[in-house]
C-alpha cells in the first residue's frame, strides 16, 4: 500500500484530478433539457452549457462548506497575522517559481511581448529581486501578467466544453483541465527527481499558493455570495465570461503603448 | 432643377461640415465616442469624489443615489436582467421588480465602493459596439492590482446613460441575468419567488 507515502508529484496530482473528473462525469446525473418548443429556455440551456449541473452543484456545496470552515478562516488568519509586505513577497516568490510555465504559455500564444516580459522578469527578480522576494522588474518596465495553457487552447480554437465544478479546484472545463495538465508538464519541478527536499517544497508551494489565492479574493467572494440569489450560477457565469475574455485578450494583444490622443488630461 | 439644388445643398453641407470638423479638431467618426468619453469622465469624477471623500459609509451611499439615478439607465438594466421572464411578469410584478432592482443595484454599488479609498482612474479609449459606446478605464486602488473596467454607454434615447459595466471581462448585467434565470429555473420559473428572494436580500442588507 502507498498510503504512508502519498505520491506528491504534480504529475500524479494532475492525473488524479483528471481521473476524478472522469469519475464525476460517469457518476453524474444530468440536468433536464427544456422542451424544444420553448425556444428561449433552450437557448439559455445551451448558453449555460452545464449538462452536469446536479453533480457540479453537489461539489460546489461541498467545497463551499469546506471553505467556510477551513480555507477561508486560514486565509483570514494569514491576512491578520502575516504583515502585508511579507504576503506580497510570498506572492512574488510563488509567481517567480511559475515563470518557466508562464514563459512556455506566452510562447505557445505567440506573444513575444509577454514572453519577453516573463523572461526578463524571471532573470531580474531571481537575481536583483532576491530569489523572487521582490518584484523589481515591475519598476524596470516589465509588468506582471498571468495566463495558462487553457487560454492557449482557446486561442487555437478548442471549445471550452461543458462547465465543470471540481472538488478543491473549483470552476473548470475540459479545456481548462487539459490546459492544467499541459502546464504541469511544462513545470520543471515536475521533472526533478523526487527527494525529501522537493517533496517539502512542492507541498509548501501548493499549500501557500492556495492560501495566497484565497486571501486575494476574500472580499470579492464575500461580495458575490452576498449579492447573488444563486451563487453557484453567478460564479459559473463569472468564470465563463472571464475565461472567454482571457482568450479574446490573447487573440488581440493590447498595444504596448496606448494609442495617441487617449491620454487623460493632466488635471 | 430640384436635383441640382439638392446636390448643391448636400455639397455645401459636406464642405461646411468638413471645415467645421477641421477647425474644431473633432473627427466626425468619433464624435459619438468622444461625447460618451466626456460623459463618462464627468460621471467617474463625481463617483471618485464621493468614494475618496471623508464621509462615513452611510452618507456616501446617500450621496451615490442621485449620481447613479442621473447617469445609469436602471430601468433598462432591470428589464435586461429579467430576460425572457420580463414578458411573463404582470405589470404589477414588473413595477415591483424594477423598484427592488433599483435598491439592490444601489446596495451593490455602495457595498463595493464602500471598501475603496484613494481610488484613481485613467481613460483608455473607446470603441463602438452597435449603437453603444464602450468606454475603457483603468482603475487603481492602493494595495490592489489595477482593474480593467469598461463602461457601456447608450445614447439611443438622447442623453447618454450607462447600461453596463464590464470588469475584467465580466459584464455586470449578464452575470445578474444569469443569476436570476438560474434562481427562477430552480424555483419553477415563478416570478413571485424571485420577488420574495429580492425582498429578503434587501431585508438582509438593512
Amino acid at each position: 500500500m502507498r498510503l504512508h507515502h502519498p505520491n506528491p508529484t504534480l504529475a500524479s496530482k494532475a492525473f488524479a484530478v483528471s481521473a476524478l473528473a472522469v469519475g464525476a462525469l460517469s457518476l453524474s446525473a444530468c440536468a433536464t433539457r427544456p422542451p424544444a418548443s420553448d425556444v428561449e429556455a433552450t437557448q439559455d440551456f445551451e448558453q449555460t452549457n452545464d449538462p452536469l449541473e446536479p453533480t457540479n452543484r453537489f461539489f460546489y456545496k461541498l467545497d463551499d462548506t469546506l471553505d467556510t470552515y477551513t480555507l477561508k478562516p486560514v486565509a483570514q488568519g494569514y491576512v491578520a497575522v502575516v504583515p502585508a509586505p511579507v504576503r506580497t513577497s510570498v506572492h512574488n516568490v510563488l509567481a517567480n517559481l511559475s515563470s518557466p510555465v508562464l514563459f512556455a504559455d506566452d510562447v505557445s500564444q505567440a506573444n513575444p511581448k509577454h514572453a519577453g516580459d516573463t523572461f526578463m522578469r524571471f532573470l531580474i527578480n531571481t537575481t536583483a529581486g532576491g530569489a523572487g522576494l521582490f518584484d523589481v522588474a515591475k519598476d524596470w518596465g516589465y509588468p506582471a501578467h498571468t495566463t495558462n495553457f487553457g487560454v492557449t487552447l482557446g486561442l487555437w480554437g478548442v471549445p471550452a466544453g461543458p462547465y465543470l465544478y471540481l472538488p478543491f479546484l473549483g470552476p473548470s472545463s475540459p479545456r481548462a483541465l487539459l490546459g492544467r495538465g499541459a502546464d504541469t508538464v511544462f513545470d520543471p519541478f515536475t521533472w526533478v527527481p523526487r527527494g525529501h527536499g522537493l517533496l517539502t517544497l512542492n507541498w509548501a508551494r501548493y499549500g501557500l499558493g492556495v492560501v495566497d489565492t484565497r486571501a486575494a479574493y476574500l472580499s470579492d467572494i464575500d461580495h458575490v455570495k452576498a449579492g447573488a440569489l444563486d451563487p453557484y450560477a453567478t460564479f459559473r457565469s463569472l468564470y465563463r465570461q472571464n475565461t472567454q475574455s482571457q482568450v479574446e485578450a490573447a487573440r488581440h494583444p493590447a498595444p504596448v503603448t496606448p494609442p495617441a490622443g487617449t491620454e487623460q488630461p493632466a488635471h | 432643377m430640384n436635383t441640382v439644388l439638392t446636390r448643391r445643398s448636400v455639397l455645401t453641407y459636406a464642405a461646411a461640415a468638413s471645415v467645421l470638423a477641421l477647425c474644431s479638431g473633432i473627427r466626425p467618426a468619433s464624435a459619438q465616442g468622444s461625447s460618451a468619453d466626456a460623459f463618462l469622465k464627468q460621471f467617474a469624477d463625481e463617483l471618485v469624489g464621493i468614494v475618496n471623500g471623508p464621509n462615513p459609509a452611510a452618507q456616501k451611499k446617500a450621496a451615490l443615489g442621485p449620481v447613479i439615478d442621473s447617469n445609469v439607465d436602471v430601468a433598462k438594466i432591470a428589464r435586461f436582467c429579467l430576460g425572457r421572464f420580463w414578458a411573463t411578469a404582470t405589470p404589477a410584478q414588473q413595477a415591483q421588480y424594477t423598484t427592488m432592482f433599483h435598491q439592490v443595484l444601489l446596495n451593490e454599488i455602495s457595498g463595493h465602493l464602500g471598501d475603496y479609498r484613494g481610488v484613481s482612474y485613467t481613460m483608455t479609449g473607446d470603441s463602438m459596439q452597435g449603437s453603444q459606446t464602450l468606454v475603457g478605464t483603468m482603475i487603481t486602488r492602493p494595495n490592489a492590482p489595477t482593474a480593467d473596467v469598461k463602461w457601456v454607454v447608450d445614447s439611443s434615447a438622447g442623453a447618454p446613460k450607462i447600461v453596463d459595466v464590464i470588469a475584467e471581462g465580466t459584464s455586470m448585467r449578464l452575470t445578474q441575468r444569469s443569476d436570476y434565470a438560474s434562481y427562477l429555473s430552480q424555483h419553477g420559473n415563478d416570478i413571485s419567488a424571485l420577488l420574495a428572494a429580492l425582498q429578503r436580500q434587501l431585508g438582509n442588507a438593512g
